[in-house]
């Protein structure tokens, strides 16, 4: 066993006392290719090189090691990298003089002004701007920090206090030093999980055993991570949500009919979800109206009647189109189907439509869009049709149309319904097309030629701007967001409902 | 007996010019390059269960589907010869491919029951056809063919639960049912019990043996034991070949071909 202490200090000194984070990603990709030779050898050498008497293959004994070695000390490296900026912003936070809060700032943006001087003077130190020595003696009598540092290309919004750059240097030296106790204690770490495998090492360790499980907790946690970012946003959604009912009355803003929001204008304005409910419901339903038949038609010719070589051309170029960005799509609607509406039903034609956005050019549009969701979804589905029930149909003397019609499409309709409620899941998330399409005015209204908006839109239009984070009109967006999530999610329901109903009887 | 017309088979004008059913002539099928069947010739009697034997590739399974066509459902396979049905040449251009599947019904090697109910299933022929006046013949019809593919006992209480909810034998015995219900002439049956326990075996072999009352049935089957015992003529194949046709009895006691009798004996496929 190698002296683990001394290959610390070496690394340590090698590195210059703070490495940086991509250093020590590499060193520990080097110890554990290391760690995966030591096992390998030693499991090896435990049974005198004969592979056959080991319990499990060596590699796996190599694996086990190099497994041992990464994670733990990625793990502690990754907590590390995130609690560590927080409690050290927090520590500074409490040592902040309060005549300097007090001056009508708030303690978070004084909290940013002294991360961003602290940034600054790392980067002014890497591009040779000042000596390390003198970043640490700076003072703001001497030199205008403000100047020096918009000359290395960070801007600050204000010249910087001698209180703020006090506060500063010692962020800069507590994170020196924050780094300085990690990079350490993940070296030890992963030297002691290093130190735990080659030690564990022998021909009778079932290391096989100990990798499957290793990694069987890795997807595990892979798995957890997903889901709890889910509940994450969740979480977060609900909170704001809350505080937007603090201020504003939730009936009020579920049933009311009108949309009206004006900046400053407190709890009074009218602030209905029912109008952006209806018309993502109306343009969404256009869509769907549109993407189901075509869609739909366009997967059973091309899986029952295509020859190969036509399906092999027409799937790609449909799949093409399904990776067009929304917002090209949006110009579309814009520039072309729009002034096309309005040639037929404008003033000069039917007189139905005011302008080139309304629901029924989002709703074409974004039907146009769905097309190929749609069909390549259901395309895949039908061809995953035993071909017996097609033969025992055909084979009745049933015609390729009616074998389709009855059994084909019964024994593929689960699927289909996913493909269906997934484009309806695209339609109501949609945001770019519709605020091209389909114009910004909250509506409630039958006609689809006049201009309407939906809850992603309003969204967008909501948190842009000059927002203050505290007016309702801005906070609605958090209610119309979890609105959205709601929505989606009984749609998701009701489509493992239908789909789980059908399974039974079917399969 | 021969010249009875059966009660289920729709009114068809039997050509006095010959005693057989099918009559197959010079039959040669390529599946793209390969040549699958080599000039077959083959006849095919009324009202008796003929039994195409031969080791796995052989062709048998392809001639079967020659005879109602349903080889036109496969891009690359092309027939030539000449098939008749009642002297009625079944390749040819104004014969309908979907009229003639009616009239020669198909039962697969796997149990192939639409996701549909049990009466939807067997329904599912006469209701294209427009075999039934009303729902009350359609009842009938479909109590029938369950009675006639012993199913009927079974499954006449849940009529209206899903054919695919049936055990493997059952669903077979649906797909017969199914098969049986359309009224057709010739039962065509590509390995029925492949997919058997032997009691479901068993049952299908002795439905096979009613049905012979009123259709002329082919069965393709690789058990030599079934051949011989549901059957009264054998047709061994090799190498899409027919190489003999005769009495089921004589096929397997005393065969002409020396292939024939390696074939039965074991010792070849």
């Amino acid at each position: 066993m190698i002296g683990g202490g001394r290959l610390i200090g070496r690394l340590h000194s090698f590195a210059g006392g703070d490495m940086s984070a991509s250093t020590l990603i590499l060193v520990l990709i080097a110890l554990a290719a290391l760690g995966f030779f030591l096992g390998r050898s030693r499991a090896l050498a435990s049974a005198s090189g004969n592979a056959q008497a080991l319990h499990s293959r060596p590699h796996f004994y190599g694996a086990n090691a190099a497994l041992m070695v990464l994670i733990p000390s990625l793990a502690l490296f990754a907590v590390w990298t995130v609690v560590a900026p927080l409690s050290i912003k927090a520590d500074i936070a409490q040592s902040v003089p309060s005549g300097l809060v007090d001056e009508g700032k708030s303690l978070d943006l004084l909290m940013t002004d002294v991360r961003n001087v602290a940034e600054g003077l790392d980067r002014a130190v890497v591009a040779g701007a000042l000596t390390s020595d003198a970043a640490l003696s700076i003072d703001t009598e001497t030199t205008d920090v403000r100047a020096l540092l918009g000359g290395v290309g960070v801007a600050l919004g204000a010249n910087v206090g001698p209180e703020v750059l006090k506060l500063a240097k010692t962020y800069r030296a507590k994170s020196a030093s924050s780094s300085n106790i990690m990079t350490g204690l993940v070296l030890a770490a992963a030297m002691a999980g290093l130190a735990f495998a080659f030690l564990r090492t022998n021909k009778d360790f079932r290391a096989r055993n100990t990798v499957e499980a290793t990694v069987r907790a890795t997807l595990i946690f892979a798995a957890m991570v997903a889901i709890l970012t889910t509940v994450g946003i969740f979480f977060a959604l609900i909170f704001n949500t809350l505080e937007f009912f603090q201020l504003y009355n939730w009936k009020d803003y579920l049933f009311g009919t009108t949309w009206h929001p004006h900046s400053g204008g407190g709890s009074d304005q009218p602030l209905g979800l029912i109008p952006l409910l209806w018309g993502t419901i109306y343009i969404s339903l256009i869509a769907l109206a549109v993407a189901v038949p075509i869609g739909l038609f366009a997967a059973i010719y091309l899986a029952e009647y295509a020859s190969p070589r036509v399906r092999g051309t027409i799937k790609p170029l449909l799949e093409v189109l399904a990776g067009i960005p929304s917002i090209v799509y949006g110009l579309f609607a814009l520039l072309t189907v729009g002034p096309l509406l309005l040639k037929v039903f404008g003033n000069e034609g039917l007189g139905w439509m005011q302008g080139a956005s309304s629901v029924m050019t989002a709703g074409l549009v974004m039907g146009i869009m769905l097309i190929p969701f749609v069909s390549s979804l259901s395309d895949d589905i039908i061809t995953a049709v035993p071909q017996a029930l097609r033969d025992g149909s055909l084979g009745l003397g049933a015609t390729p149309s009616e074998t389709i019609r009855q059994v084909v499409l019964p024994a593929a309709l689960p699927g289909i319904v996913g493909a269906i409620i997934l484009a309806t899941s695209r339609a109501i998330g949609e945001t770019m097309l519709v605020v091209f399409g389909a114009g910004a005015a909250g509506k409630l209204s039958l006609n689809p030629f006049e201009a309407m908006t939906t809850v992603t839109a309003k969204i967008v239009s909501q948190l842009t701007g000059d927002a203050d984070f505290t007016a309702p009109e801005v906070l609605v967006a958090y209610a119309l967001g979890t609105t959205l999530f709601v929505v989606t999610l009984c749609l998701n329901v009701i489509a493992q409902i239908i789909v789980s109903k059908y399974q039974e009887q079917y399969s | 007996m021969f010249d009875q017309p059966s009660n289920l088979a729709p009114q068809v004008e039997t050509p006095v010019t010959t005693d057989h059913k099918i009559t197959a002539e010079n039959v040669n099928v390529h599946y793209g390059d390969t040549h699958a069947i080599k000039d077959v010739n083959v006849k095919i009697d009324d009202k008796t269960v003929t039994a195409f034997i031969g080791p796995s590739g052989c062709g048998k399974s392809t001639f079967l589907r020659c005879l109602n066509r349903m080889n036109d459902t496969i891009d690359i396979c092309r027939v030539s010869g000449l098939i008749e049905l009642d002297g009625e040449d079944i390749n040819h251009a104004k014969v309908d491919p979907v009229q003639l599947r009616a009239k020669v019904g198909m039962v697969f090697q796997k149990p192939n029951p639409f996701p549909k109910s049990i009466f939807d299933n067997v329904a599912y022929g006469p209701r294209i056809h427009g075999q039934a006046a009303n729902k009350a013949e359609l009842d009938e019809i479909v109590e029938k063919s369950l009675r006639s593919a012993a199913l009927w006992k079974e499954v006449k209480d849940r009529l209206h639960a899903p054919g695919t909810g049936l055990s493997g034998g059952q669903q077979q015995r649906l797909c017969i049912a199914r098969a049986v219900a359309t009224a057709p002439e010739v039962l065509l049956m590509d390995e029925p019990c492949s997919a058997l326990d032997p009691i479901a075996t068993a049952q299908v072999e002795e439905l096979i043996d009613e049905l012979r009352e009123n259709f002329s049935v082919v069965i393709v089957t690789h058990s030599m034991q079934q051949a011989a015992r549901v059957s009264q003529k054998t047709a061994f194949f090799h190498l899409g070949e027919l190489v003999e046709f005769g009495e089921t009895g004589q096929i397997f006691t005393n065969p002409h071909d020396s292939r024939t009798e390696s074939y039965i004996t074991g010792r070849i496929g």
